[in-house]
């Protein structure tokens, strides 16, 4: 099989791929969503009619304090008067920051794992897997506030790396599943029979083929791990205050909804979902359409 | 079948040994004082040093280490810093209302999953079809804990149908709220599980072969289909309860349900070592025990996996 | 004869109304029988007098114990409780107590037999109380490490507290290092109880969940998270003015409610008796439909940020310290963040603590004034500061509040939430810029809040988070401490007041209040200067 031959023949798939996933409205109506959570984060400065953290009860006074959803305030404004429309934006700068770089730090932790537990096999992979169920079994929550903890002042890296070290999991699972069954396929066979160093076999060959799943879990990864934060947040542990992180934002809110003013709790919870909500429709849909390309 | 449950068991070994020196580990790296915290915020330097030597903190790490191992052994999770509890009782006393919670979320979302399940299946791209599986892809967007208080807001504070959080007296009208919290995301799970084995299995033939022979409709689905997609319908509500058992630390949190999760919670915040380590460890071990039973209840299930 | 005997009933009948009336003076006899319902938010961790005290413990424990002298209601003076009267000699460096006779420990608890056997407390019981203190390690025993012999024998080396003299079966004696005025009140502390040996240390049942003492209630039940119940303690001492026995009450039930909301709604409909600690949401509305049944009082504590004064930038930076406080605009901040319920303070002592100066000027908002320092002190736009701050919802409220209004002068405040352990930490070791503190009061005496928070040699874990450090004021306290005239004392206080605030090792914000929201039907219930949990409930009564 020559190399042009390869490249057309992914191409292909490629476009197949992508047409079936047009046809699924869920996924379109995913991606639209994922896109629109993007630009919201991208231009929430321009986007925000206000300063997210410019506290407006000391110059406005007690009027603008816990103010209901007005035409000057959408979403209304909560304890310290600023502006809770202009905090949800910068709240998706965060979401989408947790998301990628706690989903990079669980690729580049669980893909090299789960690749060499499913192609070497043995005793890699008895002692990877068994480091996968030790940390699977963890309760992931506790795990994450106690590394939080370690460090006495988490910053947003720290629970970058907290959410990421317990996420790897799933994302290893899938790769060495993956390794494993493909490892034993012609091309692979192939490729040893040229000499061809381990390396790149992995790299090269299996890695390319492996991928989709992969990158479907990532995709479901996100919406998990913006979920995971929001409860750490909600929590104590995670998003420091003043940050607009839409979890601070409900467990901030909650105790007001007791007399009344539930919009500082409601709508973060609102952006949540719809955040989870696109990411979950883009992993289905990219499932579905990819679905085809593995039965083959 | 003998072998198989053998490897089972005696891969679980390392697995909790690893769980067990992983808490360990953890608990010496993180900041915070026990002995300090026990003082108060009023604190003299030598009461602390007695308070540090009476729990054992003044010994080097691998003595305590051994310490730790050998205590678990033999079934003791040592004593709270807090009130001076024994891990093991304030567990099994908690342990209770988290059973009991995680119990009836399950039993609700299997059946609420199931149903829902069959029934989109059945009825394909119907409307049902639609919302059924929206609601279930919103059920597991939503974060859980504003589900909860959504709900609290609504039929808590708002209707005044239901009790607000706690456990009260331990009447059901207490458990409503929370089991609904904790049941929504495994409902929607299993709801998409089932209705997607139900597809598959639903286009093979032999389903075709059954409504050819004139069966009612009813049955072919039940009798048929369902009881192929059973399996791996079986495997998620395996770990879902898994899931939920070891402790479903938001739900208790929000509602003020004394379970194991809440208590777990409060001990790392507290920094109270041992009942950390004590909570932590028995949820691990409750989550591999229960996967454990899962895992073989396959091989009695399915004849072809005990010949793996 | 029919109409003399007409007349008759009318007099007896016209006698009847009358005893029936109240008195003139407006007097109602208070009614013995019912139980109070009083609302915690959580289980209480330990009810044993020697751990560390939480207010649901607290509240425990001042139903089943009683100390030697108790705090006036309204602080500024000491009462006798289990000792009748007392004198101090050789200008105060012993201390003679005499106790009053016929108190009994409590005959059962939990439902089952004490192993005292309700037999009378005596002098000996008072000694072996205090050395358990020391034996259990508690946190508390410190504060009277002035009692002669306490080193010896907390490092086990005696076995006997020496200090501690059992004089007669009625008299017991404190010999001090040292001349220490202060000692008679913190012994109204609730850790300085007497309790039976037998009961302390019968084996298989903890006393932390089996309390025996000598108070006006008993522990009957404990449910774990849901209630504790208290029955009347038959054989308690009190009497009140007519000689009836006391308490009033059958029992006292705490009920555990951890939602503030529920809470709220259960005592409107009447299922709650006494709410203490009114969550601030519900304030508002409280006063308005409770009115005066809703108690509230400054409390014998301090909410304060303090600034590390052994590191930059507050090291030798008085002007930004004193900047800072001029920067707080306290009101606004009570009123927005804390529903008005704090109120704003100007120096160390609070209000009812003897030596509180009412007169001190402290730091009025003042933005201008602060500017104008600020730039003294050469703070640009965008300076950085970090204050710390534990993980509870108050402080937090309180910290980002801080932070909008102090962007208003161009600081940027960097909040940082940690628990509280890693945060006693930090401030034990002096790593903080600035961070949040409380200080409530053990004992009625300035000496309690200014030596312990102030004193040079108490910098870190003692107490002086602040790492302030004053020669004239050291010089100030330790005279104080031994001064046996009132007034000299007193004078030395506000003097060594006056010195702390113009240092500004603090910013200054509030006094703590307490509160207490009590149903009509309940009487005579006072809230105490040192808090609700601390509401002597003995002569409390219900009203039908």
């Amino acid at each position: 099989m020559n190399a042009t031959a390869k490249k057309t023949g992914a191409a292909a798939l490629r476009r197949e791929a992508w047409v079936r996933f047009r046809r699924n409205r869920l996924a379109m109506a995913g991606l639209f969503m994922a896109i629109s959570v993007i630009l919201a984060a991208a231009f929430a400065p321009v986007l925000a009619p206000y300063d997210p953290f410019k506290q407006l009860i000391w110059t406005q006074g007690g009027e603008v304090r816990l103010a209901p959803p007005s035409a000057a305030h959408i979403m209304g404004t909560d304890l310290y008067g600023r502006d809770i429309f202009s905090r949800i934006l910068h709240g998706a700068r965060i979401s989408l920051q947790i998301g990628i770089f706690a989903t990079i730090v669980s690729l580049l932790v669980g893909v090299p794992l789960g690749a060499a537990a499913g192609y070497y096999g043995g005793f890699t992979d008895d002692a990877i897997s068994w480091l996968i169920n030790v940390v699977f079994a963890f309760p992931f929550f506790l795990f994450i506030i106690a590394v939080v903890a370690v460090f006495q002042n988490p910053s947003m890296s720290v629970i970058y790396l907290a959410i990421g070290l317990v996420n790897w999991v799933g994302i290893a699972r899938v790769t060495r599943a993956q390794f494993i069954s493909l490892r034993e396929r012609e091309f692979v066979e192939a490729a040893r029979a040229l000499g061809l160093p381990d390396r790149r076999i992995i790299f090269g060959h299996i890695l390319p083929n492996a991928l989709a799943p992969v990158i479907v879990q990532a995709t479901m990864g996100i919406g998990g791990i913006i979920m995971i934060e929001a409860g750490l947040a909600f929590l104590g542990f995670g998003a420091q205050p003043p940050t607009p992180s839409w979890g601070l934002m409900i467990s901030d809110g909650q105790r007001y909804l007791g007399i009344g003013k539930w919009w500082w709790a409601v709508f973060p919870g609102l952006a949540i979902t719809y955040t989870v909500l696109a990411f979950n429709f883009l992993g289905d849909g990219l499932r579905d359409a990819l679905d085809a390309r593995l039965k083959r | 079948m003998l072998s198989y449950t053998l490897r089972k068991l005696l891969y679980f070994i390392p697995v909790v040994w690893g769980v067990v020196t992983a808490v360990f580990i953890l608990l010496t790296v993180v900041p915070g004082d026990p002995a300090r915290l026990l003082m108060g915020q009023r604190g003299d330097p030598e009461t602390l040093a007695r308070i540090r030597a009476d729990l054992g903190l003044d010994l080097p790490l691998h003595r305590q280490y051994i310490r730790f191992i050998g205590d678990l052994a033999r079934g003791d999770l040592g004593t709270s810093y807090r009130n001076n509890e024994k891990v093991s009782t304030a567990i099994a006393e908690r342990f209770g209302a988290t059973l009991r919670l995680a119990f009836w979320a399950m039993i609700l979302a299997s059946v609420i999953g199931v149903a829902a399940g069959i029934l989109s299946a059945v009825k394909q791209y119907s409307l049902f079809d639609y919302s059924a599986m929206f609601i279930a892809v919103a059920g597991v967007s939503a974060p859980v804990f504003w589900v909860g208080l959504l709900l609290l807001l609504i039929f808590a504070y708002g209707l005044r149908l239901l009790p607000g959080v706690g456990y009260g007296d331990g009447s059901w009208r207490y458990l409503i709220l929370p089991v609904i919290t904790l049941g929504t995301r495994p409902a929607a799970l299993i709801a998409r599980l089932t209705r997607s084995c139900m597809l598959d299995v639903m286009n093979q033939d032999y389903i075709r072969t059954a409504r050819s022979k004139g069966l009612a409709e009813r049955t072919v689905i039940l009798k048929h289909a369902f009881k192929n997609a059973l399996v791996p319908v079986n495997t998620i509500i395996g770990t879902q309860v898994a899931e939920l058992l070891s402790g479903a630390v938001l739900t208790e949190t929000i509602f003020a349900w004394p379970g194991v999760g809440r208590l777990a919670v409060e001990a790392l915040v507290a920094r109270d070592f041992p009942m950390i380590r004590g909570t932590v460890i028995f949820m691990a071990l409750l989550f591999l025990a229960t996967n454990l039973l899962v895992d073989l209840s396959y091989g009695l299930v399915d004849p072809r996996i005990r010949y793996d | 004869m029919k109409k003399s005997l007409r007349t008759l009933c009318r007099l007896l009948l016209l006698f009847a109304l009358f005893s029936a009336m109240p008195s003139a003076s407006g007097e109602t006899l208070p009614l013995s029988g019912g139980v109070l319902r009083w609302r915690d938010v959580g289980d209480p961790p330990k009810l044993d007098p020697a751990g560390p005290g939480d207010t649901s413990s607290g509240r425990g424990i001042y139903l089943m114990f009683e100390t030697l002298v108790e705090n006036a209601p309204d602080g500024e003076r000491l009462l006798p409780r289990l000792a009748e009267s007392w004198e101090g000699s050789e200008g105060g460096r012993v201390w003679t107590f005499h106790l009053r006779k016929g108190v009994r420990f409590h005959s059962t608890i939990r439902g089952r037999p004490s192993a005292n056997g309700g037999r009378e407390a005596l002098a000996a019981d008072w000694k072996y109380s205090f050395e358990r203190l020391v034996r259990t390690k508690s946190p508390r025993a410190y504060f009277v490490d002035m009692i002669q012999g306490y080193k010896d024998f907390a490092e086990e080396k005696a076995s006997e507290w020496t200090g501690i003299k059992v004089v007669d079966e009625h008299t017991i004696r404190f010999e001090l290092d040292y001349a220490f005025a202060p000692f008679v009140s913190i012994l109204a502390y609730n850790a300085f109880v007497v309790v039976p040996r037998e009961d302390a240390e019968r084996p298989g049942a903890d006393f932390s969940f089996n309390p025996v003492g000598t108070g006006p209630f008993i522990l009957e039940k404990w449910e774990h998270d849901q209630r504790l119940v208290y029955t009347r303690n038959p054989d308690f001492w009190m009497r009140d003015a007519h000689g009836s026995s006391l308490p009033y009450l059958d029992g006292v039930e705490i009920v555990i409610i951890p939602d503030d909301t529920i809470a709220y709604e259960e005592f409107k409909k009447g299922n709650i008796d006494v709410l203490p600690e009114l969550p601030d949401e519900f304030y508002a509305d409280a006063k308005q439909r409770f009115g005066d049944l809703l108690q509230g009082r400054p409390m014998l504590g301090v909410y304060y940020v303090g600034f590390n004064c052994a590191k930059p930038p507050f090291k030798d930076n008085r002007t930004l310290r004193k900047a800072l406080n001029y920067a707080v605009n306290k009101q606004a901040m009570s009123d927005y963040l804390l529903e008005g319920r704090y109120a704003p303070s100007r120096g160390v002592l609070p209000p009812g603590v003897p030596g509180y100066s009412p007169d001190l000027e402290g730091y009025e908002y003042s933005p201008e004034t602060a500017r104008k320092m600020l730039a003294e002190a050469g703070i640009r736009e965008g300076f950085q500061i970090e204050l710390v701050v534990n993980n509870n919802l108050r402080h937090r409220t309180v910290a980002e509040g801080l932070q909008g209004l102090l962007a208003e002068f161009g600081i940027d405040l960097r909040v940082s939430v940690v628990d509280w352990g890693v945060h006693l930490d930090l401030v034990d070791r002096g790593e903080t810029q600035m961070y949040r503190m409380s200080w409530i009061a053990d004992y009625a005496d300035p000496d309690n809040f200014l030596y312990v928070l102030f004193y040079s040699e108490n910098r870190g874990v003692k107490g002086n988070y602040s790492y302030y450090s004053n020669d004239r004021v050291d010089e100030l306290l330790v005279a104080a401490r031994v001064e046996t005239d009132f007034d000299k004392r007193m004078a030395l206080y506000r003097e060594a007041e006056r010195i702390i605030v113009d240092d500004a090792p603090w910013m200054f914000l509030f006094y703590y209040t307490t509160s207490l929201l009590g149903g009509e039907r309940v009487k005579d219930m006072r809230l105490p200067l040192f808090g609700q949990h601390a509401t002597p409930l003995e002569a409390v009564w219900i009203a039908r």
